[in-house]
């Protein structure tokens, strides 16, 4: 497996590590954490920032009985082992988001957005953020569309390029608000991508309003 | 500024150690000792996050209850005494405060198309780290330092911070980089 080319924001990782980030952006980084070493380096040292920063704080008197409750509380929990997780077999998905799916690919309902373009029905929102499935089959295209706010995908399979760039598996694209682009699923094969998105999309073409339709969440 | 070794205080205990004893012999003197340090500091922590003090002792216990439990995750080459409480406290906060459950890489998660194994994760000697970071830390520009603070103690993504500060998005990614690119010298200093 290839180490990933392109990465979430460092401003991402950080809000990610400080535990600030929402839950939906979360789900991304961490999904991209299975595919780079390099960005699991650096939640790292941005943890052990954390780290620094919590030892460092001036410290606040607990209650003189907090202990002895604590202590009560620990005698009433059965003390088991930390389970070891069931060996997840071969997924598509990464852990995180295998865990937050809770079904593979094939199992997932699909709505057509244009021939060869799907979105899974499955998917999360919480606040002006949401996120879903992108399923590309090879060499379609994602019409054009412009974005009232940003947009992120990760590639869990296959590959796609746009005037930006070229992403395979693992690596991250990012489009700030109002960067129209035009994505082409690689010809070789399917493309599946996790999308997150902090706004709906808002299609510019003169099928537009009809598209908008499958891009409701 | 050159790294200080950390034996210049000897009487500093060493949580790591503490950590361990709790997790092989269930040792309740170590984990006396480490409540007695870190309580107060998880405390504020909460309480900097906006919790009250009810509150935030209630998540002081949840935190101090996962540190007795999963005393046998911890692991001291990958992560110090309290960097490893500081993301339970993190996560806890996460569960508790906001309701949400907060997407976390497992171990097992690594190379999940079964493919070959990744480089090895970065590790380092955490306590010299730690100090090394320490003093990063404290030599950043008051406003890297902000910047820093308000992400790690108020919970604001650095949008907010800008709409917060009154200052342009740019220039909050601009400080927040510079303060990550000297944090990441630290690490550089002890590979």
């Amino acid at each position: 497996m290839t180490v990933p080319a392109h990465h979430p924001a460092p401003e991402l990782l950080l809000d990610y590590a400080a535990g600030s980030l929402r839950a939906v952006q979360s789900l991304l980084v961490a999904a991209h954490l299975a595919y780079c070493p390099e960005c699991r380096a650096q939640v790292a040292e941005l943890e052990a920032c954390g780290g620094v920063l919590l030892a460092d704080l001036p410290p606040e008197p607990v209650s003189d009985s907090l202990f002895g409750t604590l202590m009560t509380r620990l005698d009433a929990t059965v003390a088991t082992p930390t389970p070891v997780p069931a060996p997840a077999g071969k997924s598509l998905f990464p852990g995180p988001l295998r865990r937050a799916i809770g079904a593979e690919p094939e199992a997932l309902e699909w709505v057509r957005v244009v021939p060869g373009v799907h979105l899974s029905a499955w998917g999360v929102s919480a606040g002006t953020a949401s996120a879903c499935l992108l399923r590309m089959a090879p060499g379609s295209r994602v019409p054009a569309h412009r974005h009232t706010d940003s947009e992120m995908l990760l590639v869990m399979k296959g590959g796609f390029s746009d005037e930006f760039g070229a992403y395979r598996v693992g690596d991250v694209a990012s489009y700030d608000t109002g960067t129209p682009h035009h994505a082409v699923a690689d010809a070789d094969g399917e493309c599946l991508c996790l999308l997150v998105q902090d706004q709906p999309l808002v299609f510019t073409g003169p099928l537009g309003w009809l598209l908008n339709r499958g891009f409701r969440f | 500024m050159l790294p200080k070794a950390d034996s210049n205080d000897p009487t500093m205990p060493d949580h790591e150690q503490l950590l361990l004893a709790v997790a092989r012999n269930r040792d309740s003197t170590a984990f006396r000792a480490l409540f007695d340090h870190f309580a107060p500091r998880i405390k504020a922590y909460m309480r900097r996050l906006g919790a009250d003090g009810s509150a935030a002792e209630e998540l002081v216990q949840d935190v101090m209850m996962a540190v007795w439990l999963r005393a046998d995750r911890f692991d001291p080459t990958l992560a110090s005494a309290s960097t490893w409480i500081y993301t339970i406290a993190r996560n806890r906060r996460i569960d508790r405060v906001r309701q949400e459950r907060r997407p976390e890489l497992q171990p097992d998660d690594l190379a999940p198309d079964g493919g070959e194994e990744p480089p090895p994760d970065h590790q380092f000697e955490a306590a010299e780290t730690a100090s090394r970071l320490r003093a990063v830390i404290g030599n950043l520009p008051p406003e890297q330092a902000d910047v820093l603070r308000l992400a790690y103690y108020e919970d604001k993504v650095h949008t907010e911070i800008s709409a917060e500060r009154g200052i342009p998005l740019g220039t909050v990614k601009t400080r927040l980089r510079l303060a990550l690119g000297r944090l990441r010298r630290a690490f550089g200093e002890g590979a």
